[in-house]
């Protein structure tokens, strides 16, 4: 029994990861801009295609991660530049444009790269036992790296002067740029950073699981109740609902019915919601990051 | 330009858009034929191959020369619409399609969501409809739906087939059941199930999962170690690809598959990691069989298409026989137009194409099918009749 409770308990966190990876993006523009990006989950599938071709062009799943990361933050940059700078003081306009962006990206990859599944040879295969405990060995580098990836995006915030930069801009951004700090590099920063981890996310996922232009939705949705259940704009609430989240997917399909699995997100953000009103971090009036 | 001319122009138009152009020889009256397919999105695996074959079909039977019913001649045209594998848009093509009032028969759809509603309403229009997906078994036999036909053989058919040769060549002693929650899953449990358990193999565990899931992990956890030797699944190779896949990934999971749906190509990618899989093959294996009927097939198929073979080609003989039935129950009727007699004449003829054809009097379609069988690495199949 306690085995299956612990295999439960690693698919929970494996899977959670994969979303906290999601969320932590998707919250941090928020924390920073004020913009709810839907466009986020393209990252998502995006990095997965660049992971995907990377490794079938033979360069190997590593270098396929970093060029997820890399070119998705390259994106972001880009929509940063051009798009959503200019509609930072009108927030329903970068949510509007966001949902465009998502028709408009959605639709290109399926004509250029077609609907059809696809998958790659993960970099490591099988299972291992542990403790007695049967494991995916890619699960468990995929648990690895998120907790690392994670953590050193923590570590980022709090410990180097660009992190201390964007937690100021998240608090006051009035006061931040009366201390000296870049608004326009942080919010570009920020974008870049949050694409990254979501072109992270898409590599990892795709080692796992099937790539398709339509895959975004998933993590997108998962990712937004994230930010809510996290507390809009709190990082470290966008990471532990992440787990949870995870957590209530795999101890909900495995010992009561598969068939509903994204229903116990939900039942999960509505019990929080109603203990915690600005969810488990949240901070009614300020970003915390 | 003469309107003859003009007509011809959009005609070809609307035909190089569905990809094909089907020969039209000049001199003969021409017969418009329908046809709604998801040529796009996921289940395209499907009604690509199966549009490509009644196309192929047609366009043969131009090639003769056409039919002659009552001294007249007439050849085939073909209009095409895309039901993108989604309900709305299957409707929105068969409404489409209803609305040029010169086409009486529409082929099309192998899947239910799209299916049911463009059936529904085709059964509304009195069309002569031909479709090849699951749940049409449900509406086949009910009044309005005398003029409909389902090419492929339902479940009950296949599956009396389909579970002796899996159990025999499995070898399975206890199978769970995993399959997406849909409405065609339950009729699939609701078939097979009692199958399994007359063949003497336990089925201690059906389970549903999201049909849009992709992380099969918790699920699978509840047939581990079970002392489960099989795993009965469906109902497409994206999804069960991804199952077996993830079963191997997590260790204590049976290793010996049987696919309701699809093609082989799951189970054979990962052959170095299972046991084995057997797959249904709902017309023939263009592969591995050798039956010289359907060699020539593939090489009509590949000149025609200008495509080679895939694993899911063999859908292309989804209507492909019933095309050429139609056109000789025509015939033999005397009228192109007197729907119900055709539909009648279908109903009472054998037909020994590519496939041995027979529809019953509420338009079920019983075939015999292949059965694809990959064991110890090795893949082979066997035809197996309804009988």
């Amino acid at each position: 029994m306690w085995i299956d409770v612990a295999q439960t308990v690693f698919d929970g966190l494996m899977v959670g990861g994969l979303y906290a990876t999601v969320a932590v993006g998707i919250t941090l523009v928020f924390g920073i801009m004020g913009v709810l990006n839907f466009a986020h989950g393209q990252m998502v599938m995006l990095g997965a295609y660049v992971a995907f071709f990377a490794v079938t062009a033979g360069l190997g799943f590593w270098v396929g991660l970093l060029l997820a990361m890399a070119a998705m933050g390259l994106f972001g940059l880009i929509l940063e530049r051009l798009i959503f700078r200019h509609t930072l003081t009108d927030h329903m306009t970068g949510l509007t444009v966001s949902l465009g962006i998502i028709m408009v990206v959605e639709n290109l990859a399926a004509a250029v790269f077609t609907p059809d599944h696809r998958n790659f040879d993960p970099p490591l295969s099988g299972s291992v036992q542990l403790l007695g405990i049967t494991l995916s060995a890619q699960r468990l580098l995929v648990l690895v790296l998120v907790m690392g990836l994670v953590g050193a995006f923590y570590l980022f915030l709090q410990k180097t002067s660009f992190g201390k930069a964007i937690r100021a801009t998240g608090q006051n951004r009035t006061g931040a740029a009366l201390v000296g700090v870049q608004i326009t590099q942080i919010t570009a920063l920020v974008f870049v950073l949050g694409s990254a981890m979501a072109g992270a996310a898409g590599a990892l996922y795709g080692s796992l699981f099937a790539i398709t232009p339509y895959m975004a939705s998933g993590p997108l949705m998962k990712g937004f109740i994230l930010t809510v259940l996290g507390g809009l704009g709190s990082v470290p609430g966008a990471v532990l609902a992440g787990f949870l989240l995870g957590l209530a997917e795999s101890f909900g399909s495995r010992y009561f019915s598969a068939a509903f699995n994204d229903g116990y997100g939900f039942i999960l953000m509505i019990i929080t919601l109603l203990f915690f009103p600005t969810g488990l971090f949240g901070v009614r009036g300020k970003a915390r990051v | 330009m003469s309107n003859r001319h003009l007509g011809r122009v959009a005609r070809f138009a609307v035909l190089a858009t569905a990809g094909f152009v089907v020969a039209t020889p000049a001199g003969a009256d021409v017969l418009k034929i329908g046809m709604v397919n998801s040529l796009t999105g996921p289940h395209s695996s499907f009604d690509l191959p199966a549009s490509e074959g009644a196309e192929m079909a047609f366009d043969e039977l131009n090639k003769r020369g056409g039919i002659t019913v009552k001294g007249k001649k007439y050849t085939f045209s073909v209009v095409s619409e895309d039901a993108q594998s989604k309900p709305e848009f299957a409707v929105s093509g068969a409404q489409r399609l209803l609305r040029d009032d010169d086409i009486k028969i529409v082929f099309g759809i192998l899947t239910s969501g799209p299916g049911v509603p463009a059936a529904t309403l085709f059964a509304k229009n009195d069309i002569l409809y031909f479709g090849g997906f699951t749940l049409m078994d449900t509406l086949l036999g009910k009044p309005g739906f005398d003029l409909a036909f389902r090419t492929l053989d339902a479940d009950a058919v296949v599956a009396k087939s389909f579970i002796p040769v899996g159990v025999k060549q499995l070898g399975v002693k206890k199978v769970g059941i995993l399959l997406p929650n849909e409405d065609v899953s339950r009729s699939i449990v609701a078939v097979y199930k009692p199958l399994l358990e007359q063949a003497g193999i336990a089925v201690p565990m059906v389970e549903y999962f999201q049909p849009d899931t992709s992380d099969f992990g918790p699920v699978l956890r509840k047939f581990q170690n079970q002392e489960m030797d099989g795993l009965l699944t469906g109902t497409n190779d994206a999804v069960v690809e991804a199952i077996v896949r993830q079963s191997t990934e997590l260790g204590g999971l049976p290793k010996k598959f049987l696919y309701r749906g699809g093609s082989g190509a799951p189970g054979i990618k990962y052959a170095k990691q299972i046991d084995s899989f057997i797959w249904q093959i709902l017309t023939r294996d263009l592969e591995h069989g050798d039956d010289p009927k359907v060699a020539e097939w593939v090489q009509r198929y590949k000149t025609f298409t200008h495509k080679d073979t895939s694993p899911n080609t063999y859908w292309g003989l989804t209507f492909y026989d019933t095309v050429f039935m139609m056109a000789k129950a025509m015939e033999e009727v005397g009228s192109v137009t007197d729907l119900k007699a055709i539909a009648a004449k279908i109903k009472s003829m054998k037909y020994d194409g590519v496939r041995l054809m027979r529809y019953d009097n509420d338009g079920r379609a019983n075939s015999d099918i292949d059965i694809g069988i990959l064991t110890d690495g090795k893949i082979s199949s066997v035809r197996a009749s309804p009988e």
